[in-house]
């Protein structure tokens, strides 16, 4: 196996962080739906707090996103 | 295909600025940033010429991107100290949107060589410049507010034990903020820039709306939403 090829095994391993992501940010907005569902008075700040929940969540898939650019663009050449 | 896509993501020369016998080289990210910045200032002396009481349709767009504003940071901040830190939070957030967006503005066919609006926030030293620049503010209102004693004093709440990972809170506050907004807009980016190739004539027109409308007005809305956070966390 060449250089090239462990390169992209690797860059395709660190898009695994995006399961992490994807159930964090599904979990969150599933409780959100049930807290909008029993309290639709309170939908403004349960949408701020989902809002502000989802893209700490999401930044992990981002990091890993950005480790397989680096990857890809920086290691490949 | 490879490399049609690192020239897009790379950022080029434009020209050579001479100042005083230094050679500057000014990439286009600098010269989009031009660009924004003269359509915002020239925005905002349009729609604030001659205000009047009874808001015009021209005070009637400012007043509402102003409020909105207004209120979201008073949600995040609370009733007491919004005012200082509203100016620089709506300042960020119409930036961030017009650069995030800003390749839906493509109108002037330039072709492959020429020169293309493209988001500025897709480089890192963009997003960590405006995350720095957060985090200042941060510190700031914790200065201003609690004087100096107060700030040091909080970094070992609540217990001392806390002030190595209070100490690196400063340090992993701008990072998360400028890797998020790098990664989120790059890879739009790149997203869009292989559908451009791959089926350039209609499916470009659909998915642009998500990927450079919804994502890139949500991120700044995040960056803006998570500084005022830091701001209100520093002020407790």
């Amino acid at each position: 196996m060449t250089g090239t090829g462990i390169i992209a095994i690797a860059a395709a391993i660190s898009a695994f962080t995006g399961i992490g992501a994807g159930i964090g940010i599904s979990l969150a907005t599933g409780k959100a739906v049930e807290g909008i569902a029993r309290q639709p008075e309170a939908a403004g700040s349960i949408r701020t707090s989902l809002l502000l929940g989802a893209a700490l969540a999401e930044a992990t898939a981002i990091y890993g996103l950005v480790v397989a650019l680096v990857l890809v663009f920086l290691k490949m050449g | 295909m490879g490399e049609k896509l690192t020239h897009a993501m790379e950022p080029h020369n434009v020209f050579t600025m001479n100042l005083f016998g230094l050679k500057i080289p000014v990439s286009d990210l600098v010269v989009t940033m031009w660009v924004i910045m003269a359509v915002m200032i020239i925005l905002a002396v349009f729609l604030t010429r001659k205000l009047t009481l009874i808001p015009n349709k021209r005070q009637n767009i400012a007043e509402i991107v102003v409020e909105f504003i207004n209120n979201m940071v008073k949600d995040a901040i609370g009733p007491h100290y919004w005012k200082a830190f509203a100016p620089y939070l709506g300042t960020v957030i119409l930036f961030l949107i017009f650069a995030n967006t800003v390749s839906i503005f493509n109108i002037i066919p330039g072709g492959e060589e020429g020169f293309k609006l493209r988001p500025p926030t897709r480089n890192i030293n963009v997003t960590l410049c405006l995350a720095v620049m957060s985090i200042c503010v941060v510190i700031y209102a914790g200065i201003r507010y609690k004087g100096v004693g107060g700030w040091l004093k909080s970094f070992a709440k609540p217990t001392p034990v806390m002030l190595p990972f209070n100490i690196l809170d400063y340090l992993i506050k701008p990072a998360s903020l400028a890797l998020r907004l790098f990664g989120n807009i790059l890879g739009a980016f790149i997203v869009m820039e292989l559908i451009y190739m791959a089926l350039p004539v209609f499916a470009p027109a659909f998915l642009s709306l998500y990927f450079d409308l919804f994502d890139g007005i949500l991120q700044a809305y995040v960056f803006m939403f998570l500084t005022s956070i830091y701001i209100s966390e520093a002020l407790e």
